[in-house]
């Protein structure tokens, strides 16, 4: 039964390059789509290119959305992420 | 999936510094995991190709995952294309990604690290065509 999960987190940094690769290097290893916002852009957290594309930056909040079978599993591992690697930025 | 090898990525460039570069930035971004193998400029160190540079790096890449080349520019495509069609005992499992140099890199190291097989991380880097940066 797919589950659909969704939380968010305001980042502590800006979204860099790294952070961004570390976030879709997460992402990908789940089989549930998760899915990025930031204001009224999206991306697939999966592309790095996507996430790097938002932009985010320090004090805007960010919305992960997951739906799929691992989907809570998911939301976690990425807002758990956005939280911590942002705090040192890339 | 951490207990399969990864997809190694070839970086073939027209500049031994381009491919080095873009091989540094694409690991920092994925976090070092993937073999990033690099074929930049010719044996004696100028700007150009060297399909024996290629098959190093091929050999190296390759981590029994198969590995997927990303070509800079014009003759990198004609060698790589070169050595595939003569090459004996390559690895078993390469593909050639048409795709911007750098973001496909990028895009393509970040996959292998995630665990994808040789086609998810051919597409990665495809679909770095088609990612706005603005």
């Amino acid at each position: 039964m797919p589950e659909n999960c969704e939380a968010s987190v305001t980042l502590a940094g800006d979204l860099h390059a790294r952070p961004a690769g570390a976030l879709a290097v997460a992402a990908a290893k789940f089989s549930s789509s998760v899915e990025l916002t930031v204001g009224a852009s999206r991306a697939d957290a999966k592309s790095v290119l996507a996430v790097m594309g938002l932009g985010a930056s320090s004090g805007q909040q960010v919305t992960v959305r997951a739906v799929g079978p691992d989907a809570r599993e998911a939301v976690d591992r990425l807002i758990g992420i956005l939280a911590e690697a942002t705090k040192v930025g890339g | 999936m951490s207990d399969r090898a990864m997809v190694g990525i070839v970086l073939v460039s027209h500049s031994a510094a381009l491919a080095e570069g873009t091989a540094e930035l694409a690991g920092q971004i994925a976090g070092g995991t993937v073999t990033i193998a690099t074929a930049g400029g010719t044996e004696d160190g100028r700007i150009g190709t060297s399909i024996d540079k290629v098959e190093r790096a091929l050999r190296l890449a390759d981590g029994g995952a198969g590995v997927v080349i990303l070509p800079d520019l014009g003759s990198s495509v004609l060698t790589v294309r070169a050595l595939l069609s003569d090459a004996d005992d390559l690895p078993d499992q390469v593909a050639v990604a048409d795709a911007p140099f750098v973001e496909g890199a990028v895009a393509a190291t970040v996959t292998a690290a995630a665990g994808g097989d040789v086609k998810a991380v051919q597409g990665a880097a495809e679909e770095a065509r088609h990612a706005r940066k603005l």
